[in-house]
């Protein structure tokens, strides 16, 4: 068992959830570039060919100029993973603040646009911070004294949806679901593919919702889950979405979405919970890890599907 | 293109063209759409005079020091929601050109645009937001931040060589995106056959693939 001695100062919370956050708005991860490039490759549309031509400079220039890669900054959030062994100065309590601390400076310092508003007032503070806002979720992880979060700016209102199945619809049930989805979402910019599409199968309501979208932000591109049925699905489910048609911007194209990832969670034996959710091309995530002795490092994978996040049994 | 742009400028645009835009735009959306165009307050300038080239947009901007505004990311919404704004949009204000997301309906461009010499384009991407960003020459100035907050404010911006935008509704009614929209449904009625029915069907959750804009 690790033990640890240190406690993570808020000073490095602080710099690693901006940092992460800055992150995340500017630099399109290299799994998605490279998607982004094989797609292109792949594409036999012209004009699908030239947006995902003009998409790549984007992201090139973003970086280049420090500028977030879409003009909708999307909805700041944290996933943090949480080392059994690990303390924090001043408590989550602490840590939380420092977190939405983070997302009013970045929004501030990177102009990004102030997209969190009261639901019925529409009254906007003007620096994505508010009720429940930005929400943070937490894992955990035995062995570690560290405490990692990744910033997530997801963008979009629509192309996530749910729907409760029998299990005698099975597989076709799903496919129909996620080809009805993709198409009220891909045809009028209300999603903005190529997507990373991310379902969430079983479990109950809720968490189908939140493992689709877990699936959809916090996976890697081009990856499997380790369950082999799963991955089959994955794969069937991709090869859908591509068949569509929609393509880039939904002009027609190739490429609809860079990846499905499926998450599965145990279920009522009378249904099939199903919640997709679409990750937009501004594929927008960082992960920070924060050492007990206050180092940081960065990465582009969260790696927060670990295999004992996954578990099965009681331990 | 400059804004504000000329009649014959106007016609010379055609579905599918690819064009790029310098000069002042305003931005509304949702907010200052409600705020002028249904409980009928006065823009704080005369528009017309100005531009006649909006874009449905919420720019990525802060006031970074009192008074001074900047944008760093551009994009447009998804347009087709704002239907019912366009006639008041067009007829009062003098708008010719609507930038907006991914269109509106071909019946929208029939009955509201062609009548007022006006056609709709669309940002491309989704998600230029870097080029398009860098294309803001200057804010020239933000109007209702107090009514609306900073993201549904009115933005007066200048811009130089703003694009690549996508012609979607043109002057003759041809749309981009309902040409498109038509090659694919071609081939999403296969992606159905063969798939079981669904063993209980609930009100909401049955539609039909083929219908582009409910």
């Amino acid at each position: 068992m690790v033990t640890s001695a240190h406690r993570i100062g808020l000073d490095a919370v602080s710099r690693a959830a901006y940092e992460a956050n800055r992150l995340a708005a500017v630099v399109l991860p290299g799994e998605a570039t490279n998607a982004f490039r094989d797609a292109l490759e792949r594409e036999s549309k012209p004009m699908a060919q030239y947006v995902l031509g003009q998409i790549l400079e984007n992201a090139d220039l973003a970086v280049a100029e420090n500028r977030p890669m879409c003009g909708d900054t999307g909805l700041p959030r944290f996933y943090v993973k949480v080392g059994n062994e690990a303390a924090i100065e001043g408590g989550f309590v602490g840590f939380e603040r420092e977190c939405r601390r983070a997302v009013a400076d970045i929004t501030q310092d990177l102009q990004m646009r102030a997209n969190r508003v009261h639901p019925l007032t529409r009254q906007n503070p003007g620096n994505n911070v508010g009720v429940f806002a930005p929400s943070i979720d937490y894992s955990f992880e035995p062995d570690a004294d560290w405490v990692e979060l990744t910033a997530v700016h997801k963008g979009g209102l629509f192309g996530s949806d749910y729907r409760m199945l029998f299990p005698a619809d099975g597989i076709d049930g799903i496919k129909r679901f996620l080809l009805d989805t993709l198409s009220s979402s891909a045809r009028r910019g209300l999603s903005c593919p190529p997507v990373v599409v991310g379902v969430g199968l079983g479990g109950t309501k809720d968490q189908a919702v939140r493992f689709s979208k877990e699936a959809a932000c916090l996976r890697v591109i081009g990856d499997s889950h380790p369950d082999p049925d799963v991955a089959k699905l994955e794969d069937e489910l991709m090869e859908l979405a591509n068949r569509t048609g929609f393509g880039v911007m939904g002009v027609g194209g190739d490429t609809t979405a860079l990846d499905v990832n499926v998450e599965i969670a145990y279920t009522h034996t009378g249904g099939i919970p199903v919640a997709v959710s679409q990750f937009c091309l501004a594929y927008r995530r960082a992960t920070a890890r924060i050492h007990a002795d206050g180092a940081i490092e960065y990465r582009e994978d969260p790696r927060w599907f670990t295999p004992y996040y996954r578990r099965e049994g009681i331990e | 293109m400059t804004a504000p742009l000329s009649d014959g400028a106007i016609a010379s645009l055609h579905a599918g063209d690819i064009v790029y835009l310098s000069g002042p735009i305003f931005t509304a959306r949702d907010g200052v759409y409600r705020h002028m165009l249904v409980e009928g307050n006065e823009p704080p300038l005369d528009l017309a005079a100005l531009t006649n080239v909006t874009i449905q947009s919420s720019p990525a901007g802060a006031e970074v020091s009192p008074g001074e505004y900047r944008i760093s990311s551009l994009q447009a919404t998804a347009g087709f929601r704002y239907a019912r704004y366009m006639p008041a949009l067009l007829e009062r204000f003098g708008v010719k050109m609507v930038i907006g997301k991914a269109g509106m309906s071909e019946e929208v461009y029939r009955d509201v645009f062609m009548p007022n010499g006006a056609v709709c384009l669309s940002t491309m991407g989704y998600g230029l937001g870097a080029i398009y960003g860098k294309s803001v020459k200057r804010v020239i100035d933000v109007h209702w931040p107090e009514e609306l907050g900073i993201s549904e404010a009115l933005w007066l911006i200048e811009m130089d060589r703003f694009g690549p935008l996508l012609v979607e509704g043109d002057i003759h009614g041809d749309s981009y995106f309902s040409r498109a929209n038509e090659e694919i449904n071609d081939g999403l009625a296969e992606l159905y056959e063969g798939l079981s029915s669904p063993v209980f069907r609930r009100l909401g959750e049955e539609e039909r693939p083929e219908i582009e804009l409910f």
